[in-house]
């Protein structure tokens, strides 16, 4: 009995050591890495746009329920909103934006997909992207045969940000 | 002269890669680029050097029935610093070699070693151990990925991976038309892989032989 106490506690330190150094480097690490992940945003907001001046990006509060949305920037009469979308594995991230008018799709940017290389990292190449631009955000944006799960997460999550237009455009 | 021998056997007589086919999975699949097969070198070594300080620090108090669990704990903790570490000052870096970062934690050169060497042997050992090793593991991925990204894109580059606007070295070796773009493939992975254990071994074997007819010649 005492033998399997001393075997548990001594797992038990370990963990929690283990633990301690851990939540230590992630207390050193998350700032850095959010700020990267920040960069990351504001030079692809750029890249869109190559126009317009870093501050002519206005975030907006977004208060609805959803899972995917995850900022909301205003710039001109578009509506731009970085998603993250179910996928295949990891998923996919990307900037849509949305013109507020007639709601069609100005342009798509995808930052990241974690899906399988070579089928769902489609999503991510310009056939797609040239697929996507200039939609109406209604009307059936076409998947990717071979990557179905990986782009319909990516069409339903921009007829999701559409929905999300009317709304937010008053604001 | 013991220990420079321990340290000098994981660079080509024990060579983890090659001789041991040891944390084949990682090497097969990140040599696509010189960068990368840098970049995860050096994650390997600091993980190796790492693990096998502290291991062998707890080898006294270690009970015999849970050292695997109390390795892999000792193990998947500093793979997921390192981890938060190169996602933190070398995204990019993090973007290329993905999920091969945390995959680290399977790979059996360090669950090997910790079990073969750290464990019965002093710290000091134990960590030019990790180093000898790790430099191994280094010298495989580099060399394989050089002669992949040479002979499927022409040329090589070394980048700073802290800042990738940074370019150390850039050379083009191959003109663009005789570029073999197959070997950026997995099927290149291999048949690189394999052209360099035979190698190895051969070497290996002239070596054992050169020894036996010394020794057959000494007596």
């Amino acid at each position: 009995m005492s033998k399997i106490m001393h075997l548990s506690l001594f797992l038990a330190v370990i963990s929690a050591l283990a633990g301690g150094a851990l939540s230590f480097a992630n207390q050193v690490t998350a700032p850095v890495i959010a700020e990267n992940n920040a960069r990351l945003e504001r030079d692809s907001l750029m890249t869109m746009y190559p126009d317009a001046a870093e501050d002519d990006f206005k975030e907006i509060k977004f208060n609805m329920d959803s899972k995917t949305v995850q900022k909301v920037y205003e710039y001109e009469d578009k509506l731009i909103f970085n998603m993250k979308v179910p996928g295949y594995k990891d998923g996919t991230t990307f900037l849509v934006s949305i013109n507020t008018n007639d709601k069609t799709v100005d342009q798509y940017y995808p930052l990241s997909n974690g899906d399988t290389k070579g089928l769902g990292s489609k999503v991510m190449e310009s056939d797609f992207i040239n697929n996507v631009n200039g939609k109406a955000s209604d009307d059936s944006i076409d998947t990717i045969s071979g990557a179905t799960i990986s782009s319909s997460g990516v069409v339903n999550g921009i007829n999701e940000a559409s929905t999300y237009v009317d709304q937010l455009k008053g604001e | 002269m013991n220990r420079f021998e321990n340290f000098k056997n994981g660079l080509i007589k024990e060579n983890p890669v090659f001789s041991l086919f040891l944390g084949i999975c990682s090497t097969l699949a990140i040599t696509t680029s010189v960068d990368n097969a840098i970049g995860m070198g050096l994650a390997v070594i600091c993980v190796l050097v790492l693990s096998n300080c502290i291991i062998s620090l707890i080898r006294n108090i270690t009970p015999d029935e849970i050292h695997i669990p109390v390795y892999i704990v000792v193990i998947a903790t500093l793979v997921k610093i390192i981890q938060m570490v190169i996602e933190a000052y070398a995204p990019s870096l993090n973007t290329s070699l993905g999920v091969f970062i945390p995959l680290i934690v399977v790979n059996c050169i360090i669950l090997g070693r910790a079990e073969a060497f750290a464990c019965d042997h002093n710290v000091l050992d134990s960590a030019l151990d990790g180093i000898g090793m790790g430099l191994g593991y280094f010298i495989a991925v580099f060399v394989m990925s050089f002669i992949r990204e040479v002979l499927s894109t022409g040329g090589f580059q070394i980048t700073n991976m802290f800042n990738p606007d940074q370019i150390f070295l850039k050379l083009t070796i191959i003109p663009e038309d005789f570029t073999i773009s197959m070997f950026s493939s997995p099927v290149g992975a291999f048949l690189t892989f394999a052209v360099l254990a035979a190698f190895v071994s051969w070497y290996k074997d002239r070596q054992a032989k050169k020894e036996e007819a010394a020794a057959k010649e000494g007596k």
